[in-house]
């Protein structure tokens, strides 16, 4: 029973303050630009409208537009519910749940750009096209990442990999994931969620034709993504399993926060990396978490 | 002696499929079904435990007695040409029938039955000489059934490519038979471990055998071979023909002693081709050019799993080599299962659309609802994603890249890269299987043909949906196949024989179906929520624009364009763009050409010198008498001098 009471306390955790993350960039870069910015819950009330709309399908779309959405929603939360949060560890927990993980984000990637190119939409086929290919350089990066934490843990079950911190190349680790987390999650420089309309856009783009309870899903699951890689990263990095339980939870939350803002500023200071400078980023995230994993090898054999 | 009366049934029956076949569609359908049954029937009897079936007769083929043995590894592979072999069988009935093809049909179902047959054959022969035999055979009838089509000049340069390409691992295979039976005395094939003068043997096999797995650079004849050959025969070719060459590696670096270096080049190999046939994959704008390069891919995804495997049993017989190992049984399975089904959804689309080339398609989900959902569940198997059986069998590789990287062991300098080149390797496959399935069931249809494209009928459905079944049986009961995989991991390595499941393996499959129900669950509420709200139909919104047209969508050479930019190196696109020019232009084009890169770069000019080098020495061969006898005097000349001056 306690089980059960437990495990909707956690589903409502990501559900629930998952939305908060977009409110708080938001503030940061109205903060920034000297602007009062709209409201930190404004996401809630996009949600919550979005629900009660209706839908309007491109002529082209098959039943798949609107599945797509539902399946990477579903896939985002399945794979949020592996994370362990900090004192209160996973609710699911097995050797390998790490590549369950990796591959359930993958399936959201799948779905969502399958729904993009179900409107046949040249914007969309686009988006669709540079997602897929990014991805290619960013798993390389996010195995790299986990491989690192493998070896450092000599364990293969997250919970176990995160609970210590990533040793001395922690630096490392936490510049390339937090690279990585931009990339995925459509943040500056990579792509900007201010606007869905640019030729140069990645991920926002391929949202365009949708709308409603769909469009809810797409939202809601991309701030969902946000907060999995916000926690990743930072038990990735701090110690979180190695500290006494209140003072686990509230390193927790203060990296979380702490990455929030820092997106926030990293959103207000620069531009949009000029397009054909993303492979480079990305790269560059790739051999982050490479020394990363080099430091950590020489490390376990010492 | 059940095992008998079953084998002794399959082969009856098959042989007289193979001969009825011409003329009997019918009976050859019954015949072919009841011989692949029974042949699933033996293969699952191994597998669940059942004794290993040895025959001996007085019979002497070529002057050596039939030796016949299933054991659990032949019956591993024995069960996927069974289910191949019939499910592709049942699918030619309409795919490739008499009244649209009076020429080819009847030929295509004895061919059909014989590869069966001689695929069985080489997975039961335990005696070098006829395994060599079956061997020749099965490829024979594999190059039979490619030039079905043989009115076409493309088949026929395939099927001839094919055919050379065969024999040069064939020539690899005699080599190594040969030394084989002269160092050991006897063409008899066994466990022979305890022979270490013959581990160096694994090379020369790994080259022959490798021809046939399409492993990366061998694979040169597998992606024309597949593109031309009709869908039901590339089904079998990539889906199972290609793993004989996975069986033989498999066999014999199980019943020999194999060299140190075997499990770093084979991982190096696999790892390679697992990149190299993604990137490929991804470039191509050939629906089943694409699918083809897809099975070097996941060949190579197999052989990363043999090459931890072998690393394994090299450095004490670790656990981590033992779950990469049933990883790559397993992937066997999968990718025999759903490379079959893409296959099958190729021919569908090919049958009613007559065109293979990807920028000709678009929208037909519209017409072939059952295609496209077969495809796209295909495609989610094969890209490795969950909650689909291609996930399990790669996350048991995962599994033992993993450890064997965490156990700071030497291996892990091949193990880390391995690793990295996995992950990448799954984000290629989901672009190219991503713009696979868009391209051809999404968005708006290019062409007339494509907009009146219609759905197969249930002959050719039927075979999908099984194969779509096995494939979901497998992605949720993983923990039920384990015995069956235990059995060929212990005929493979004795030291690996029984132990239990990995413990999450349970758990993986719970997750799994857990995972099916929650997603079927969430559309349906996203749809119900969304049909109360209200669903209005419109045009796309390409931003304002108003009159979008087909052509205008992103195609498959734009889609991939950008991976392709990175793997210019490999891939060299050749490009044809003509601009359009002047207030009014006439022309403009673009044309884009993956060329096969290791037959046109590499082995395309060395064989033209060897062309000129033979006509230049034909030139010498001008029937005049007087030119024999200088050659001759000239030859007898040299031979003195080297018997004179060689032994001073």
């Amino acid at each position: 029973m306690t089980s059960i009471l437990e495990f909707i306390a956690r589903l409502a955790v990501w559900l629930l303050l998952a939305p908060l993350l977009p409110g708080i960039i938001n503030k940061v870069k109205a903060w920034v630009a000297g602007r009062r910015g709209p409201p930190v819950l404004q996401l809630y009330y996009d949600l919550a409208r979005l629900w009660r709309k209706g839908v309007v399908l491109s002529t082209l779309a098959s039943p798949g537009f609107i599945a797509g959405p539902a399946v990477a929603w579903v896939a985002v939360l399945a794979a949020a519910m592996l994370l362990p949060l900090g004192p209160l560890g996973a609710s699911l927990s097995f050797r390998g749940d790490v590549i369950l993980l990796i591959y359930l984000l993958a399936l959201a990637r799948f779905c969502t750009a399958w729904a993009a190119l179900e409107t046949g939409s040249a914007f969309e086929g686009m988006g669709a096209a540079r997602e897929v290919s990014y991805a290619v350089l960013a798993e390389a990066a996010v195995i790299t990442a986990v491989l690192t934490l493998s070896m450092q843990s000599g364990s293969l079950v997250l919970s176990a990999m995160l609970a210590p911190s990533a040793g001395t190349g922690a630096v490392l680790l936490a510049v390339g994931l937090f690279i990585v987390l931009l990339a995925e999650n459509c943040r500056v420089p990579f792509d900007d969620p201010n606007t869905h309309l640019e030729l140069t856009m990645i991920h926002e783009v391929m949202v365009l034709d949708h709308s409603g309870p769909p469009f809810a899903a797409v939202l809601h699951g991309a701030a969902m993504k946000l907060l999995l890689f916000s926690i990743l990263l930072v038990q990735a990095v701090l110690p979180v399993g190695k500290l006494p339980a209140a003072a686990a939870a509230g390193a927790l939350v203060a990296g979380v926060l702490g990455v929030t803002v820092g997106i926030g500023f990293v959103e207000s200071l620069l531009a949009r990396a000029a397009f054909r400078r993303v492979p480079l980023l990305l790269t560059t995230a790739f051999l982050l978490c490479l020394f990363a994993l080099l430091v950590a090898w020489k490390g376990g054999a010492a | 002696m059940t095992m008998d009366g079953l084998m002794v049934f399959a082969v009856l029956v098959l042989v007289a499929a193979a001969l009825s076949g011409a003329w009997l569609p019918r009976w050859w359908l019954a015949l072919t079904l009841a011989g692949t049954a029974a042949l699933l029937g033996a293969a699952f009897w191994t597998l669940g435990g059942g004794a290993e079936w040895d025959w001996r007769s007085g019979f002497a083929l070529g002057g050596e007695r039939l030796h016949l043995r299933l054991d659990a590894i032949s019956a591993w592979f024995l069960a996927l040409v069974a289910v191949v072999g019939g499910a592709g069988a049942v699918y030619a009935r309409e795919y490739w029938p008499d009244r649209e093809r009076p020429e080819s049909a009847g030929r295509g179902r004895g061919w059909w039955s014989t590869i069966v047959l001689c695929m069985g054959l080489v997975l039961l022969c335990a005696n070098g000489l006829h395994f060599l035999m079956a061997w020749e055979a099965f490829a024979l009838s594999a190059y039979f059934l490619i030039t079905l089509e043989r009115e076409r000049s493309q088949t026929r340069a395939a099927g001839w490519l094919y055919l050379a390409a065969s024999h040069a691992g064939t020539l690899g295979l005699f080599a190594f038979f040969s030394l084989l039976a002269a160092r050991t005395g006897s063409w008899e094939l066994g466990p022979m471990r305890d022979h270490p003068e013959l581990a160096p043997l694994f090379w020369v096999a790994l080259f022959g055998f490798g021809v046939k797995a399409g492993m990366f650079p061998l694979h040169i004849w597998l992606p024309s071979a597949h593109a031309n050959a009709p869908s039901h025969v590339s089904a079998i070719m990539s889906g199972v023909a290609i793993k004989m060459g996975l069986y033989g590696l498999i066999r014999f670096s199980g019943w020999l002693p194999v060299p140190a270096g075997a499990g770093w080049v084979v991982l190096t190999l696999g790892a390679v081709s697992a990149v190299l046939g993604g990137a490929f994959a991804l470039a191509q704008n050939d629906l089943k050019r694409l699918l083809a390069y897809c099975s070097v891919e996941n060949m190579g995804v197999t052989l990363i799993g043999l090459g931890v495997g072998l690393l394994g049993a090299a450095n004490g017989d670790t656990a981590w080599g033992r779950v990469a190992m049933a990883g790559a049984l397993l992937h066997v399975w999968n990718h025999g299962l759903f490379k079959s089904l893409l296959f099958f959804g190729a021919g569908s689309v090919l049958h009613t659309t007559g065109t293979r080339e990807m920028s000709r398609m678009g929208g037909l989900w519209r017409t072939m609802p059952w295609t496209a959902g077969l495809f796209a569940f295909g495609s989610v198997a094969i890209s490795a994603l969950p909650p689909l059986n291609g996930f399990v069998s790669e996350w048991l590789i995962y599994l033992g890249l993993f450890d064997a990287a965490a156990s700071h062991a030497q291996v892990a300098a091949v193990i880390v890269p391995a690793t990295i080149a996995l992950g990448v390797t799954g984000a290629l496959a989901l672009a190219a299987f991503a713009k696979a399935a868009a391209v051809v069931f999404l968005g708006a249809s290019r062409t007339q043909a494509a907009e009146h494209a219609h759905e197969c009928g249930w002959w050719m459905r039927g075979p999908m949906l099984g194969l779509a079944a096995a494939c979901t049986f497998i992605a949720l009961g993983s923990v039920a196949v384990w015995p069956a995989i235990q059995q060929p991991l212990g005929a493979w390595n004795p030291a690996w024989r029984g132990g239990e499941a990995p413990a999450p393996l349970a758990m993986l499959g719970a997750v799994q179906a857990a995972l099916a129900a929650l997603v079927a669950g969430a559309v349906v509420v996203l749809w119900s929520r969304a049909r109360t709200n209200g669903v209005r139909r419109a045009m796309t919104w390409d931003c304002g624009y108003a009159a979008p047209t087909a052509r205008m969508q992103y195609t498959g050479g734009s889609f991939s364009a950008l991976a392709v930019g990175w793997f210019a190196w490999v891939l060299q696109p050749q490009r044809q763009l003509r601009w359009p020019r002047g207030p009014f232009p006439r022309r403009a084009d673009h044309v884009e050409r993956i060329p096969e890169t290791v037959l046109e770069r590499v082995i395309g000019p060395v064989s033209d010198v060897v062309m000129v080098a033979s006509s230049w020495v034909r030139q010498r061969q001008q029937g005049h008498l007087p030119d024999y006898i200088l050659y001759l005097v000239a030859g007898l000349a040299a031979m003195g001098a080297l018997v004179v001056f060689g032994n001073m």
